[in-house]
C-alpha cells in the first residue's frame, strides 16, 4: 500500500474523529429510571415524596413520587420540573402553608416548591448545614443545623432573620406550647467521646435557650406522645460509645420520667417515629422496632426483621397508619421502599434514588 | 528528531540485561525506544513508553501522561486534585506505582495520587500489565506502573532549564543538570510549579460561569541521583527523591457559594541505595531504602488530620545463568511499615517479608518461558504461594512475531487502614484473592532502512477476584467498615497500533491504543440487591487514546486525542457519567547553535473547550493552553 493511500486514509479517520470531538452537550452525571415512565404524573396530588439523600458530596440528592391511585413511583421529579439537580443530601421535607419545603444539608439551602407541580418557588441559602425545620406558627419557624446554631426562619418572607447559637449539631425539633425542645449532638466532626449533647428549652417568643436537660450520648429522634411526653431517642453514638436508650420527658415540668435502656448490642439505633394517634413508638435498630408508649423495655426481637436490608429511613403514614421503610442497600445504587400494612405484611415495594433517607405525605391523603 | 536519546538495549527488569547495560549503552540520536514486549517475563505483558513523551511534558504530571497517553483509566476530581489510577478493569488499590523499586503507594491507603508524581523527576515509565507485576510485588492485579531513571554514562555535562507557563496562572520551572564521566555520574533535578487553579466553568445550580475556587496548587520536588561504576563489575547508586506539595481543594459545584477551607499539603521523601555485581555467570543486587511520607489534611476549623508513615524497603536478587538457556533469580524483600495516622489508635507497623524466584528458560529459539513464584510472610502469617506462569512462541525465525500467554494466582493483603482504620478498622479481613488467565501477540515490523515501522498487537485476559475488600456503610451509623464483600470478574481486550514513516524529509509517528473492559460485580450484598453483572462504576467499557506526530525542519506538531465511554456512577448501573473525547494539540520548535539547544512549545489542552466533569459534581477545565521555552546545553564526551 503505498504511503499516499496510507496517509489520505488516516486523514479521513482524523476527521471523523474531529466531527465526534466537536459534540458540546456538557458531560454531566445522567440517571436512567428503574420503571419505564416516560410520562410523569400531572400533578403531585396523593402520594408521598421519598427524599433520596444522595452520596454526601456527588451532588445527586433527588426526589421520588409515588402515586397512591397508580402506584407508579416517578423518580428525580425535581430535576425534571425544574432542569437543575436538587443538590447536595436532601435531609428533609416538610409540607408549610401549602408549599413543599427542602431541605439541602450540603448544599446549604432550603428548597420551597410547589407540591402540586414540584417547581422551584424559591431557595433560601445561608443555613449552616440545616437538618429540619421545626415549625412555631404560619410565620415563623426553627432549622436545626450540624455545623452551627438554630437559624429562625420568617415563613412569609422566608428570609432567614436570626440565629440562635448553640455551639455544634442540633437535630430534632418538638414544639411544645411556647417552648421548643431540641436535641443537641455536640461537635459533629468529633467523636463520641468528646461530644457535649444535652436537650435545649428554647422560648419561641424570646429566641433564647430557657432551659437545658441532660441525654444520653447522640440525642438522634424526638417525637411528642398522645400523653403531650416526649421521647428521645439517644443512639449511644455513631462509634458505639455507650449502650443506646429510650428517655420520656414531661414538658411541662421537665423533668426526666423515664430512661429505658435498650439491651447492650452492636447496633445504633436511629429514625425514632410515631403514629398519628400518639400511642407507638417506632424506630430502627436493626429491622424496624414498634412498642407501645406504656411499654417499660425496649422490644427484644424486631416487628420487622431486616432480613439483610439496610434499612435507614421509617415514616408511618398519618392517616391509614402503614408503614413506609427504605432500604439504602449499599448507598452506592438505588434503594428500595416498602410498605407494610399496620399488621406488618408487605403491601408493595418500589425502587426509588440514592439513599432514601426520609418521607413527606402529601396533604391530599390516602 | 533532534532530541538526544539513549537507550539502554534491552531494559529487561532482572539482570540477564544488566551486563548489556554497563558496556553497551548505545548513543542512537535519532532512534526511539517503543513500546513492546521486553526480554525477561517472558509470556508476560510490559510495555514502556516512548522517552520522548517525557521530554515533551517537562510541566506534567503522571495523571496527564497516563491518561492521554496509555490505557489505564485515571479518574481525575479536577485540574491538580486527586487522580488515582485503574486498569483491566480493577481498582486504584489494584496498581502499583513503584520509583526505581521503590513501592510508592502509601501502605495506608493502599493506592496513590497520581497528580503528587511530577513526570520532570524520572526518565522513563513502564507499564507491567496484570500478572507481570508479580515479579515485583503481590496484591498488582492491575498491573505495576514503574517509574525509572537512568545514568548515561557518555554525558560529560547536560543542563536543562525550562519554563512554562499555562492558563489559570500555572507556572512550572525545571532545572536538570547532569555531569559526570564514564565511571561517575550525577544527575540532579528539580521543579517548581504553582498555579492558582481558578478556571471558568458553567455551573449548572447557579446557572452561570464562575471561576473555580480554592483550587490554587504548589509543589516542589527535588532529586539528585548518583552512580558510580567500578571496572564494568560493580555499580553503586544513591538516589534521593524529595517531593513537597501544598494544595487547596476546592468544593464540589453544589458547595459553590461556600467559604470553603480544605487544603492538604504533603511531604515525602524517597531514597535509595542500592549495589549491583556484574559477572558473566551471575549478578547481584543489593538494595536498602527508606521511604517518610507525611500528610496533613483541614476542613475549614474542624478536621485537622496528621498521618505520617515510613517504610524500610530491603531486596536482595541474585541471578545465576550457569545453565545455558536458563536464569535463575531467586531473591528476598523485607519491608517494614510504620504508621502514626490521627486516625488510629496508636501507632501500627507492619512486616512484610517475601520470597521469590523466577526462572526463564529458553526451551527452543521458538519457545521460552518464565516461571515466577512468590511466598509472602506478613507479621509472621504466611499468604499462600503466588504463582506465575508464561509462555512465548516465536512462530517464524527471523520475523519479530510473538504469540504470548501467561497464568496466575495473586493476592492483595489488607491495607492498614482496612485493617486498624479507628472503630471500623477490621483485624478480621482476609486477603483477597485473584486468578488471572491472559493472551497476547504482538508483531513488529521495521523495514531495513528504518524508515517504516510498524507494530500492532492484541491481548486478551480473564480474572476473577475473590474476597474483594469493599468498604460498606454500617447499618444505623454513619461510619463505612471494610470487608471482603465482593466478587468482580474482569475481562478485556487491549490493542495497540504504532506506525512510524520517514518520507519526503518528514517524520509521521502514529500511537493509538484501545481497551475494551468488562468488569462485573459477581456476588450481591443482600437479596435485593441489583449489581450482580454490572459494570463497575468508574471504570469505563471503551477506552481509546491516539497520538499523531508529524516532524520536518526541528519542527513538530502534534494532534492528542482521546475518548473515555461513559463510567456508571451507580453499581446498579442507573447511573452514569457520559462518555467524552477529548482532543489536545502541541507545536514546538528546536534551534540549536553549538551544543546548546533552544526549545519552544506551545500546547491547546481541550481544544475543542468541552464543558466536561469526570467525576461527578466535580467541575474540569474548558479550553486551556501552556507556553514552554527550553535550553538545553548538552557536552557529550564524543565532542
Amino acid at each position: 500500500m503505498s504511503l499516499v493511500t496510507h496517509l489520505s486514509r488516516f486523514l479521513i479517520l482524523l476527521s471523523c474523529i474531529f466531527l465526534i470531538s466537536c459534540s458540546k452537550d456538557p458531560i454531566r452525571e445522567i440517571t436512567v429510571d428503574p420503571y419505564d415512565t416516560t410520562t410523569k404524573p400531572a400533578e403531585y396530588g396523593k402520594g408521598v415524596f421519598v427524599i433520596n439523600e444522595g452520596n454526601y458530596n456527588w451532588g445527586n440528592a433527588s426526589v421520588t413520587f409515588v402515586d397512591y391511585t397508580t402506584g407508579i413511583a416517578t423518580q428525580n421529579i425535581f430535576t425534571k420540573e425544574n432542569g437543575r439537580n436538587l443538590g447536595d443530601v436532601a435531609q428533609s421535607m416538610k409540607i408549610i402553608n401549602g408549599k413543599g419545603y427542602i431541605v439541602v444539608n450540603n448544599s446549604y439551602i432550603i428548597e420551597i416548591v410547589d407540591i402540586q407541580t414540584f417547581k422551584s418557588i424559591q431557595t433560601i441559602k445561608g443555613f449552616p448545614s440545616p437538618r429540619h425545620i421545626g415549625v412555631i406558627n404560619s410565620k415563623k419557624a426553627y432549622v436545626s443545623n450540624l455545623k452551627k446554631g438554630i437559624s429562625i426562619l420568617n415563613l412569609v418572607t422566608n428570609e432567614i432573620t436570626g440565629t440562635i447559637l448553640i455551639e455544634g449539631w442540633t437535630e430534632n425539633l418538638v414544639l411544645c406550647d411556647k417552648f421548643m425542645f431540641v436535641t443537641c449532638i455536640g461537635e459533629y466532626r468529633e467523636p463520641s467521646s468528646k461530644r457535649h449533647q444535652w436537650i435545649a428549652v428554647l422560648d419561641t417568643e424570646s429566641d433564647q435557650v430557657v432551659d437545658t436537660l441532660p441525654c444520653g450520648k447522640e440525642p438522634i429522634g424526638m417525637v411528642m406522645d398522645k400523653n403531650n411526653k416526649i421521647w428521645v431517642l439517644c443512639s449511644g453514638g455513631y462509634d458505639f460509645y455507650e449502650r443506646p436508650s429510650l428517655m420520656r420527658i414531661n414538658p411541662s415540668n421537665r423533668a426526666i420520667e423515664e430512661v429505658i435502656p435498650f439491651q447492650a448490642s452492636q447496633r445504633v439505633p436511629g429514625k425514632l417515629t410515631i403514629n398519628t394517634a400518639g400511642d407507638t413508638l417506632y424506630f430502627l435498630n436493626g429491622g424496624i422496632f414498634r412498642m407501645p408508649i406504656q411499654s417499660e423495655t425496649i422490644p427484644a426481637n424486631p416487628w420487622i426483621p431486616s432480613n439483610g436490608r439496610l434499612l435507614y429511613g421509617l415514616s408511618v403514614h398519618p392517616v391509614n397508619r402503614t408503614v413506609f421503610v427504605s432500604d439504602a442497600l449499599d448507598y452506592v445504587q438505588n434503594g428500595v421502599v416498602y410498605q407494610y400494612d399496620p399488621n406488618g405484611v408487605l403491601i408493595r415495594q418500589f425502587t426509588v434514588g440514592r439513599i432514601p433517607g426520609s418521607f413527606c405525605f402529601t396533604p391530599l391523603t390516602q | 528528531m533532534r532530541y538526544f536519546l539513549f537507550i539502554f538495549l534491552p531494559l529487561g527488569w532482572g539482570f540477564t540485561a544488566f551486563t548489556q547495560n554497563l558496556s553497551d549503552t548505545l548513543k542512537l540520536p535519532e532512534f526511539e525506544v517503543k513500546s513492546g514486549y521486553i526480554s525477561g517475563n517472558q509470556g508476560f505483558k510490559r510495555e514502556k513508553f516512548d522517552s520522548l513523551l517525557l521530554l515533551k511534558h517537562p510541566e506534567a504530571n503522571l495523571s496527564d501522561i497516563l491518561s492521554k497517553n496509555s490505557l489505564i483509566f485515571i479518574k481525575s476530581y479536577g485540574n491538580g486534585s486527586l487522580a488515582s489510577p485503574s486498569f483491566r478493569g480493577t481498582t486504584a488499590q489494584h496498581t502499583q506505582v513503584e520509583w526505581n523499586g521503590i513501592n510508592l503507594n502509601s501502605p495506608m491507603l493502599g493506592q496513590i495520587d497520581l497528580s503528587q508524581i511530577p513526570v520532570s523527576q524520572f526518565d522513563e515509565i513502564e507499564i507491567l500489565y496484570g500478572a507481570t507485576g508479580i515479579s515485583r510485588t503481590s496484591g498488582a492485579f492491575g498491573g505495576v506502573i514503574n517509574l525509572t531513571t537512568q545514568p548515561d554514562w557518555n554525558k560529560r555535562l547536560k543542563i536543562k532549564l525550562s519554563q512554562t507557563i499555562g492558563s489559570f496562572d500555572t507556572y512550572t520551572t525545571n532545572l536538570s543538570v547532569l555531569a559526570g564521566n564514564q565511571s561517575f555520574q550525577s544527575q540532579t533535578k528539580g521543579e517548581y510549579s504553582t498555579s492558582l487553579n481558578d478556571f471558568l466553568y458553567y455551573n449548572d445550580y447557579l446557572k452561570s460561569n464562575v471561576r473555580q475556587q480554592n483550587a490554587s496548587f504548589l509543589q516542589a520536588g527535588l532529586t539528585q541521583e548518583l552512580f558510580w561504576k567500578i571496572k564494568d563489575h560493580h555499580l553503586i547508586s544513591g538516589k534521593f527523591w524529595y517531593n513537597f506539595s501544598d494544595r487547596n481543594l476546592p468544593p464540589t459545584v453544589t458547595d459553590y457559594d461556600l467559604d470553603h477551607q480544605e487544603k492538604q499539603k504533603e511531604e515525602a521523601l524517597r531514597a535509595v541505595l542500592e549495589y549491583k555485581y556484574v559477572d558473566r555467570k551471575y549478578n547481584l543486587m543489593v538494595k536498602t531504602c527508606l521511604v517518610d511520607e507525611w500528610m496533613n489534611y483541614r476542613l475549614d476549623s474542624t478536621i485537622d488530620n496528621t498521618h505520617q508513615y515510613y517504610s524500610w524497603i530491603n531486596r536482595v536478587r541474585f541471578s545465576w545463568f550457569g545453565i545455558k538457556n536458563l536464569t535463575i533469580k531467586p531473591g528476598i524483600d523485607f519491608t517494614r511499615d510504620w504508621v502514626r495516622s490521627d486516625a488510629y489508635d496508636g501507632i501500627k507497623t507492619r512486616n512484610t517479608t517475601s520470597l521469590f524466584a523466577e526462572f526463564n528458560w529458553n526451551i527452543s529459539h521458538k519457545l521460552s518461558s518464565s516461571l515466577v513464584i512468590r511466598q509472602e510472610v506478613i507479621d509472621d502469617k504466611f499468604l499462600p504461594i503466588i504463582p506465575a506462569l508464561g509462555v512465548e512462541y516465536q512462530p517464524v525465525t527471523n520475523v519479530d512475531w510473538k504469540i504470548t500467554f501467561n497464568a496466575a494466582r495473586n493476592y492483595r493483603y489488607p491495607t492498614l487502614n482496612d485493617l486498624y482504620w479507628s472503630i471500623t478498622g477490621n483485624p478480621d479481613l482476609k486477603p483477597e484473592n485473584n486468578y488471572s488467565l491472559e493472551f497476547g501477540t504482538l508483531w513488529n515490523h521495521r523495514s531495513k532502512n528504518g524508515k517504516f515501522s510498524v507494530e500492532p498487537s492484541l491481548s486478551g485476559y480473564y480474572t476473577w477476584i475473590y474476597d474483594m475488600i469493599t468498604w460498606s456503610p454500617v447499618e444505623g451509623s454513619s461510619l463505612w467498615k471494610p470487608e471482603n464483600i465482593d466478587e468482580v470478574r474482569a475481562r478485556g481486550i487491549e490493542t495497540g497500533l504504532d506506525l512510524h514513516v520517514e518520507q519526503w524529509g518528514i517524520l509521521m509517528d502514529w500511537t493509538s491504543r484501545y481497551a475494551f473492559t468488562r468488569s462485573t460485580y459477581e456476588k450481591a450484598g443482600s437479596e435485593y440487591d441489583n449489581k450482580i453483572g454490572k459494570q463497575l462504576i468508574y471504570v469505563p467499557v471503551h477506552n481509546l487514546n491516539s497520538a499523531l506526530t508529524l516532524e520536518k525542519w526541528r519542527f513538530f506538531i502534534q494532534y492528542n486525542f482521546s475518548y473515555i465511554s461513559a463510567r456508571y456512577t451507580g453499581k446498579d448501573n442507573l447511573s452514569m457519567m457520559p462518555g467524552y473525547t477529548l482532543s489536545d494539540i502541541l507545536a514546538g520548535k528546536n534551534f540549536n547553535y553549538r551544543d546548546i539547544v533552544l526549545s519552544l512549545q506551545g500546547e491547546i489542552d481541550n481544544l475543542f473547550n468541552l464543558d466536561y466533569q469526570s467525576v461527578t459534581n466535580r467541575p474540569m477545565p474548558g479550553i486551556n493552553y501552556r507556553l514552554t521555552l527550553k535550553i538545553t546545553f548538552d557536552k557529550p564526551s564524543g565532542k
